[in-house]
């Protein structure tokens, strides 16, 4: 178990956002925490990327208790969230954006390899370093910003909402890479609205509802729960 | 004649009647019309210059009227530009008619209105009549603006004509290639040999200028160093850590309020020496950027440009107080504070503090230049963007802003001290709310976040109203409304800031001796 999210509760001031939430992520899987709007997702994330802190319950990773750790530190350790939409830099260079995304690596050979690497998973970002980031199409955009995620060298990497506002066929694409970084050994924490997607990809997957897990299991079987298709993919059966 | 054509000129010539008629009331014709003696060197008398030069100033604002309505026309006719101008100067001279009317009224009648309005004295509306008898001035005051929004208009359609375009085409054609030319030589290739020449021209004029433009110029050109490191600090908190900070005044009265008491035989004769004050004055004040600083970690934007405000009046109104005139000298200020030594040689003349002035001037220069382009820097840029991606980045954030508060108030801390040291003088009142909206104007005026638009932006505030002291009372107005003009044609600043871009090289061999930092626009 890489991460192990034990009956958390988060409160912004007086609102109860997460309420008694738990779930775990295993080493070399996908997992995908679904839910309508104001579910909790995003607030999961950001308590597991030391942006918020619970009131109550614990993060563990790798054996250590981080639920109250700082963010950079966090980072530092190899958890990596990429923000709900699209948040890059956008006056910064392509280039400056991924350097930022290395920020907590002091070794420069280190930083050039993941630039390396990165530019060859997307090869599009090589040919705009140079741009400033605000003018790049909301598809590069979110490949900036997932690259900008591994530029930190994650071992887990927690994705907000990867296809947000995207065209179909652009969420196909990023939902592949999203796959190869898998293959390539990194753990993801994967929050969706578009849960047909994220199911699909995922090992497991985790339902939430007004803060609390409501149904949880291997992904292949909540695509074929009634309660999810009813609730999340529009009541159509899937194949 | 269509509709849009009579109710566009209509409107003009409305607008700048009123324009007149305010400048009339606030004697502005008269003050503009004596600087037109000046300039001409016709000794005046008093307050009124003679009334040919008012006329002048009659016939150059209807000549602007006409130029302005004559512009609006689209169609490229002669004769529509002409009529627009007509109109508008025909509007406007109509309202000075009828300004004037009232005016040759209250001459006749002597009738005396400086109790309401202060510069309308019967000399100056006689003037304003051009000394004529009261049909005559009335006629002249209409038949002027008339006439000049005429001549606008003409000129404006003659502007238009292909020659005229043709020829000023070209020229702009010429000036643009020439500046294309220095920036080639001064890139590239050349570009050492250049920065060569300049440097040493700019060393030169740096050495030899102070002992040469005397004291005037000396106290003047000081005076926009000193704001040229205030707005170096600023620029470190605002614009490039992204914190709007309103109170920075503060932070310069702790620097010049330690260096008087440290060195002035009132209150407490300590004396300790310039340059241990000035260090002292340094720290003290970054120290109060992080004690500052602590509270307002939590805050963003709009609420902590409110705290620091705060902040910014109690420092000055503690140092006013009654309850600290004992330690501060009170709303009286302290004087006679010392002035520095070098190798125990007094370093005190005119031409000592402009050089220590522009010593301070490289140094913040050279360390905020460093900062910008380094790591910290892009943290702060990155805090700037966005906080709380900075964050997920792992930017530690606290850190970083409390870094940017704490040097930005180092900066402040040392234009106080020498400021301080060199006028002898410091007072509660030189730390009004209005000297931080002075730094945080030049800033924005010059244009956020880089060392020439602050310069220009320190000689644009500080140095432009010493200069436009021949304006008396009508420097603020002045002022205002060059201000109000540039935040409309340049929103950015003058010198907008460029991005610096870590360069990577197109071709990967060439790895090492590519990789610079340039500017990509």
């Amino acid at each position: 178990m890489i991460l192990n999210v034990e009956n958390i509760n988060v409160h912004y001031g007086a609102i109860h956002a997460l309420r008694e939430v738990s779930f775990t992520l295993s080493k070399g899987e996908i997992v995908a925490l679904i839910g309508a709007n104001g579910a909790g997702k995003s607030t999961s994330l950001n308590t597991v990327s030391g942006l918020l802190h619970p009131t109550s319950g614990k993060v563990v990773y790798l054996g250590e208790d981080i639920s109250n750790t700082s963010p950079q530190e966090i980072v530092r350790r190899g958890i990596v969230q990429v923000p709900e939409g699209r948040k890059i830099f956008a006056k910064m260079s392509v280039w400056e954006n991924l350097e930022m995304g290395a920020y907590t690596v002091s070794d420069r050979k280190v930083v050039d390899e993941r630039m390396e690497s990165v530019f060859m998973r997307f090869p599009r970002l090589k040919e705009r370093r140079n741009q400033p980031g605000g003018t790049l199409s909301g598809g590069e955009q979110q490949m900036l910003a997932i690259a900008r995620g591994l530029m930190a060298g994650p071992k887990v990497l927690l994705l907000d909402e990867p296809s947000m506002g995207l065209a179909p066929i652009l969420v196909e694409q990023i939902f592949d890479i999203i796959r190869e970084i898998n293959d390539s050994g990194t753990s993801i924490l994967l929050v969706e609205q578009n849960a047909l997607m994220a199911l699909s990809i995922a090992d497991r997957g985790y339902v939430l509802d007004t803060g609390r897990v409501v149904l949880q299991g291997i992904a292949d079987d909540l695509l074929h729960n009634p309660f999810v298709i009813n609730a999340y993919l529009g009541g159509e059966t899937t194949e | 004649m269509n509709k849009t054509l009579l109710s566009q000129s209509l409107r003009v010539g409305i607008t700048f009647g009123v324009i007149h008629l305010f400048l009339l009331l606030i004697g502005f014709n008269a003050m503009l019309g004596s600087l037109f003696a000046d300039i001409a060197r016709v000794k005046q008398s008093g307050s009124i210059p003679a009334s040919i030069f008012l006329v002048l100033y009659c016939a150059l604002l209807g000549v602007w009227a006409g130029y302005s309505a004559a512009k609006k026309e689209d169609a490229n006719v002669f004769g529509r530009k002409l009529v627009r101008g007509l109109i508008a100067g025909t509007v406007a001279g109509l309202i000075s008619a009828v300004v004037s009317i009232i005016f040759a009224v209250l001459v006749t009648n002597k009738i005396d209105p400086r109790k309401y309005l202060a510069v309308l004295s019967l000399d100056f509306m006689r003037a304003s009549l051009f000394n004529l008898p009261v049909v005559q001035g009335v006629a002249a005051n209409f038949g002027v603006l008339a006439g000049a929004g005429l001549a606008g208009g003409l000129l404006t359609a003659l502007s238009s004509f292909s020659k005229v375009k043709h020829a000023w085409k070209n020229f702009a054609g010429l000036v643009k290639g020439g500046l294309e030319k220095i920036r080639y030589c001064t890139s590239g290739k050349y570009h050492l040999l250049f920065k060569i020449i300049f440097l040493v021209v700019l060393a030169a004029a740096i050495f030899f200028l102070p002992t040469k433009w005397g004291s005037y110029w000396n106290y003047v050109i000081g005076t926009v160093g000193i704001y040229v490191i205030l707005g170096l600090g600023l620029n470190l908190i605002v614009g490039l850590s992204g914190q709007l900070v309103l109170g920075y005044i503060a932070f310069f009265a702790i620097g010049a309020y330690t260096m008087a008491l440290l060195n002035a035989p009132e209150p407490h004769n300590l004396m300790w020496g310039f340059w241990p004050a000035l260090a002292l004055g340094v720290v003290l004040a970054a120290f109060a950027g992080i004690l500052l600083g602590l509270p307002l970690m939590r805050l963003r934007g709009d609420y902590l440009a409110i705290v620091t405000l705060g902040f910014g009046e109690i420092i000055r109104i503690l140092l006013k107080s009654d309850l600290m005139t004992s330690f501060t000298g009170g709303p009286r200020g302290i004087q006679d504070i010392k002035g520095p030594t070098i190798f125990g040689q007094p370093f005190n003349t005119d031409v000592n503090f402009m050089y220590l002035i522009i010593g301070g001037v490289l140094i913040s220069m050279f360390i905020y230049n460093r900062l910008k382009h380094s790591r910290t820097g892009r943290a702060w840029l990155s805090i700037r963007e966005d906080e709380t991606v900075a964050r997920a980045s792992g930017v530690n954030t606290v850190k970083y802003k409390l870094l940017a508060l704490a040097l930005g108030a180092a900066f402040a801390g040392l234009a106080g001290g020498i400021f301080a040291s060199r006028n002898q003088f410091t007072g509660p009142d030189e730390h009004a709310l209005m000297a931080s909206i002075n730094v945080l104007s030049l800033i924005i005026v010059g244009g956020m976040g880089n060392i020439p638009g602050t310069i220009l932006g320190a000689f644009a505030l500080k140095g432009l109203p010493e200069i436009l002291r021949e304006f008396a009372n009508f420097r603020l107005l002045a002022f205002g409304a060059l201000l109000v003009v540039m935040m409309l044609s340049r929103p950015e600043g003058l010198i907008p800031s460029r991005r610096p871009t870590l360069q990577i090289p197109e071709d990967p061999q060439s790895d090492e001796e590519n990789k610079e930092v340039s500017h990509v626009d």
